[in-house]
């Protein structure tokens, strides 16, 4: 039950010593940076056959390569880093601290692969989905391949990716897999080899979909010169296979992920934001008689497919693994009731058991009655005697490890030992530790990787790569993409091609003799209608609200304190009445005037980051940017800027910024219910902003200056001069900030404003009649509408600032939660 | 043995809560030539909106509740009359350790009472190395499997001390192991990750226990509580032999059963998720009435 070995594979080391041999000597820069390009000795390479001919698919971009100088490459280079920097691409580093995005590591020369070759790899990546459903659907059904000798029991009950709720339970629509994904990589004799299957949750078509806009701002004119399949219609196929497959017009499709803290969240989002699904948390949804719902500020609507991107086990605390946060109670029964399809079928992650792949060419030929047509790397599991015996005797080519493992042996964290490299005396025990710990261990024989061209140190240089392909279930059967995402080695070693461990990625591009057809998911689509946006999911609504909130709360903070400063530089004295009764005032609002740039105004501008970073899937790049360059300038100003005209300064340049990003946002956000929930949140915070200042600056105790320096905060100092004729006095000021309905920093605009988003929401009005929260929308304006300067005392101020309060939460209660 | 058994849990919420989802495993099970139920509920109070009753992996009746309206307690009731038969005596059929694996790996089968699933670490029975020298301390050569189970068994009795103020319900088995101390769960749960370091499948096992009150004295209602023992799997010819490391003896006609799993995270009476502002309190009141 093994696979042949492999003829003329060469360890690790010869890999090292290979490159080593090669690297020295050869001057740092060349004219021509691709001259001295040499595959090593004994491992084949994309670009260049055995004899160093380039590869005809590579010609073209290799001669084009061969006559730009080194500015014009690094021009090019830069072009397509700037794409992925403005396209806020990044991934998250794992045992950093939190919050560690790091930029996208792009490899910028790509990998070409000849179409007819690609078609040929095709077949057997098909054959291979194929099975891997039917193996699915024989382990949590029939289970024939345990009870009939094919697949070891202990693999599968043994198996943390096993998920005995599921055992029994058939997927809604039928299928098991859906999207499904292999990394494979190049022998020694030229042919492929799949190193690993990945069924549970693929990752990385999106960041494929990046790699390739980036890799085309760089080579722009090779790329139109060449004929390299395009990746949208792959995408199309799959977003259209799924719309097939729901069972109701008001299903929603939603791509379910774990959330910002997981290491590739932002693919989830881009993938999202791309094929137009919800971007969904486990507690966004809710069960209810059986169907997976999710809560939305329209209530619950039913969500029919979900694009699982969270491991399965956390998928359902309640039936799964019950320490799990992110999870829907719930969620199984509704998969019991056959009302939710989940793209891949839960615990479809026991397919991608290293030991497994010792089995797939014995299983293969029973379930589907053919031989396996891309052969697995060499894999023999140790829990049986006769391939224990077969590791030990040939451990010198040997990789030992975990046999349940789901990575592949050079990307599991050093938990695979090459056999080479046991020390002579650990050797002798090693019979011992296969037989003792066998059933935990396979042994795999030693690959060694192509090598493609990376650009190091101003010349190509080969390096390991593997390729991780994906495969799409659609309307006509399983589709490859034409494309994927080629890993490629930070060294000469192939254990360096995580990205955890400084590799990178490269786009890969299936060149075609002839033109290829154009497909692209962003500007043209077959199947045109106009759809307005779905129902706002109650958390994104939620996150929206705030970032409006604490948009607005540092600005209120900017302009007190750019006030204050700017008062200070012309007098030198906090203890002036004025400043010292602001200082006062700010000290309740938590902001210290004695920092020039307050740790809670970082704070705040942190908290609105943090609360657009939960939604990215609905904010543009552009503002992405401009929210984190406004955090990460007022970090820089937290360390340098001095009191007086500095900070004053620097508060003019922080709402710029700030007036910035409110800019794009105002400009570019669509007018739906998202946008309402953002809106009332700032017209909220500067209504109890306004408020709270007038109570305690507009009383007739109030310091020298105190309204003059409301007019200002209040950006209504033009305003004051042309409206009225006399000097600021109490009555009008107040008649300008409060009760102004003209003046767009008013109190009575906001709670106007207010009232006007609030009847635009979702059940705004129930059977005709305003609803209770409308109803206090309305409550609140007209209260205020009434007013005149003169009754505006601190304790009416004092009054609505409570009621603004009980209005956030009355908004929370009804559509937040 | 006849028997009727209740069991009422009672949760007390600070706060009244809406919105809980939970699983309750608490009816006793049908096991050929060991038990029958012969007639069991689960009753809630309040009704749940939404009731599902299923059976789960390893058979065992499980049923899945539902509130969405607000409440302050939620009771679950359980109600059963059990028959429960006396073993047949038989001979030690077991091998030993060295002609164990291959009989293991003769079992082609994944059914819920299949050995596979046994073998393995379980959620909340990792490997431990202190646990699996105790466990390689009591095997002396040519020992059946049976015999080292039933030795494990009566030094896990001896080794250590009941004190139900020792641990938690959340407590790990190395956490008893070390204090020596701990309840019927402890003990279970430190058995099987013992049995499991020798290559022994051993599963957990929920139920009731018959307890007999102290002499002269009347037995009193609720008094009893549900109890915990291991199931060990002893070969082909024996299969599964249950023995109880709390009190050191064969589970019999005074255990009833109620669960199998691999351990208590798969029988757990009651697995629930609900939001809640406040603490809870939970109270058991357990009977078991021999009716003849």
């Amino acid at each position: 039950m093994t696979q042949k070995p492999t003829a003329g594979t060469i360890k690790g080391e010869a890999i090292k010593a290979g490159l080593a041999g090669t690297a020295a000597g050869i001057p740092k820069r060349t004219g021509n940076p691709v001259a001295d390009y040499r595959a090593l000795p004994g491992i084949a390479d994309e670009m260049v056959d055995a004899q160093g001919n380039v590869r005809p698919v590579w010609q073209h971009l290799v001669s084009a390569i061969g006559r730009m100088d080194e500015a014009e490459l690094a021009n090019r280079f830069a072009r397509a880093d700037r794409y992925l920097r403005d396209a806020g691409v990044f991934y998250r580093a794992y045992g950093t601290k939190e919050n560690s995005e790091r930029s996208w590591p792009l490899s910028h020369i790509p990998v070409l692969i000849a179409e007819r070759e690609w078609e040929e790899l095709s077949l057997g990546l098909i054959q291979r989905a194929d099975l891997l459903e039917r193996i699915a659907a024989d382990i949590y059904g029939p289970n024939t391949l345990v009870n009939e000798g094919f697949l070891p029991p202990a693999l599968v009950a043994g198996n943390t990716e096993f998920l005995r709720p599921m055992v029994g339970v058939q997927p809604a629509d039928g299928n098991f897999l859906h999207f499904v994904s292999f990394e494979i990589g190049r022998g020694p004799d030229g042919n492929w080899w799949v190193l690993a299957d990945r069924t549970e949750a693929p990752s990385g078509a999106g960041f494929a979909l990046e790699n390739r806009v980036a890799t085309t701002r760089a080579f722009s004119d090779i790329y139109a010169e060449t004929h390299v399949h395009r990746l949208a219609r792959f995408f199309v196929a799959f977003r259209d296979a799924l719309q097939m497959r729901k069972r109701s017009p008001d299903d929603r499709i939603a791509v379910l992920t774990p959330g910002l803290a997981n290491e590739t969240y932002f693919e989830h989002a881009y993938i999202a934001r791309y094929l137009g699904f919800m971007l969904l948390e486990g507690e966004d949804l809710t069960v209810v008689d059986g169907r997976v719902m999710v809560r939305t500020v329209a209530g619950l609507k039913p969500i029919g497919i979900l694009w699982r991107r969270l491991d399965s086990s956390f998928a359902d605390p309640l039936e799964l693994d019950q320490r799990s946060h992110i999870g829907t109670p719930g969620l199984l029964a509704a998969l019991r009731a056959g009302t939710v399809s989940i793209v891949n079928a839960l615990g479809s992650g026991i397919l991608e058991t290293r030991a497994f792949l010792a089995f797939m060419p014995t299983i293969c030929h029973h379930l589907l009655g053919e031989d396996l047509l891309l052969p697995s790397i060499a894999t023999w599991w140790c829990g049986q005697k006769p391939e224990r015996e077969q590791v030990a005797r040939n451990i010198e080519k040997m990789v030992i490890g975990p046999a349940y493992s789901t990575r592949p042996f050079f990307d599991d964290n050093g938990r695979s030992v090459l056999g080479s490299s046991m020390r002579e005396n650990a050797k002798l025990s090693i019979r011992d530790w296969l037989a003792n710990d066998g059933q935990k261990l396979v042994g795999q024989e030693v690959v060694t990787l192509s090598t493609t061209p990376a650009w190091v140190d101003g010349k190509l240089t080969p390096r390991p790569m593997s390729l991780r392909v994906y495969l799409a279930r659609t309307r006509n059967g399983w589709q490859v993409m034409p494309g994927g995402f080629a890993r490629i080695s930070s060294g000469a070693d192939a254990a360096a091609i995580a990205m955890q461990a400084g590799g990178s990625a490269a786009d890969v591009w299936i060149v075609s003799d002839r033109p290829v057809e154009r497909t692209t998911l962003l500007t043209s689509d077959e199947t045109f209608i106009r759809t307005m946006p779905g129902s706002l999911p109650s958390r994104a609504a939620d996150n929206l609200f705030w970032l409006g909130r604490y948009i607005e709360r540092s600005e209120g903070a900017l302009r007190i304190l750019r006030a204050w400063h700017g008062r200070f530089a012309e007098n030198a004295n906090s203890e002036m009445p004025l400043l010292k009764d602001v200082s006062e005032y700010l000290k309740v609002l938590d902001i210290d005037s004695a920092q020039p740039v307050p740790d809670s105004l970082v704070a705040n501008i942190d908290s609105a980051l943090y609360s657009a970073s939960n939604i990215r899937d609905r904010f543009s790049a552009d503002g992405w940017l401009a929210l984190n360059d406004l955090s990460k300038t007022v970090r820089k100003f937290r360390a340098t800027v001095e009191a007086g005209d500095d900070a004053t300064h620097a508060m003019t340049i922080l709402l710029r910024k700030l007036a910035g990003f409110a800019g794009l946002v105002h400009e570019n956000m669509y007018r739906f219910t998202g946008w309402r929930f953002l809106s009332i949140g700032r017209y909220l915070e500067r209504g109890m902003h306004m408020t709270r200042l007038l109570g305690h600056m507009s009383g007739r105790d109030a310091p020298d200056g105190a309204l003059d320096m409301l007019l200002e905060i209040g950006d209504s100092v033009m305003t004051h001069r042309r409206r009225y004729n006399v000097n600021t006095a109490p009555l009008t000021v107040t008649d300008l900030l409060a009760l102004d309905p003209l003046n767009p920093r008013s109190i009575l605009y906001q709670l106007n404003e207010i009232r006007a988003e609030v009847e635009q929401l979702p059940n705004a009005y129930q059977n005709g009649q305003m609803s209770p929260f409308y109803r206090e929308a309305v409550r609140l304006h007209s209260g205020l509408a009434v007013m005149t300067p003169e009754g505006m005392t601190s304790e009416v101020y004092e009054h609505l600032e409570k009621e603004m309060e009980r209005f956030s939460d009355i908004l929370a209660q009804t559509y937040l939660s | 043995m006849l028997y009727d058994i209740s069991l009422k849990i009672t949760y007390s919420y600070e706060i009244p809560v809406s919105g809980g989802r939970h699983i309750v495993r608490v009816l006793p099970l049908s096991l050929p030539s060991r038990q029958r139920l012969v007639a069991g509920t689960v009753t809630c109070t309040p009704v749940p909106e939404e009731r599902t009753d299923m059976l789960d992996f390893f058979q065992n009746p499980s049923t899945s509740i539902l509130f969405r309206k607000l409440h302050d307690e939620l009771i679950i009731h359980m109600k059963a009359r059990v028959q429960l038969e006396a073993a047949m005596p038989t001979a030690d059929f077991s091998p030993d350790l060295a002609a164990f694996p291959a009989e293991i790996g003769a079992v082609w089968s994944l059914d819920p009472g299949s050995p596979h699933h046994f073998l393995a670490t379980s959620p909340r029975l990792a490997e431990d190395p202190t646990i699996a020298a105790y466990a390689r301390g009591m095997v002396k050569p040519g020992m059946t499997v049976r015999e080292i189970a039933g030795l494990m068994c009566e030094r896990i009795y001896k080794d250590f001390t009941y004190d139900p103020k020792a641990t938690s319900v959340d407590s790990t088995p190395i956490e008893a192991f070390r204090l020596k101390k701990g309840v019927c769960q402890d003990f279970a749960h430190i058995m099987i990750v013992a049995l499991r370091a020798l290559g022994i499948p051993a599963g957990y096992v929920s139920g009731f226990l018959r307890t007999l009150p102290p002499p002269g004295k009347e037995r009193l209602e609720g008094a009893d509580a549900m109890h915990a023992w291991v199931r060990v799997w002893c070969g082909k010819m024996l299969g599964w032999v249950e023995l109880d490391p709390t009190n050191n003896v064969p589970a019999g006609t005074d255990h009833i059963v109620v669960g199998h799993g691999r351990d208590y995270s798969d029988v757990a009476p009651v697995i629930g998720v609900l939001k809640s502002y406040g603490s809870h309190k939970t109270d058991q009141a357990v009977d078991v009435v021999p009716v003849s």
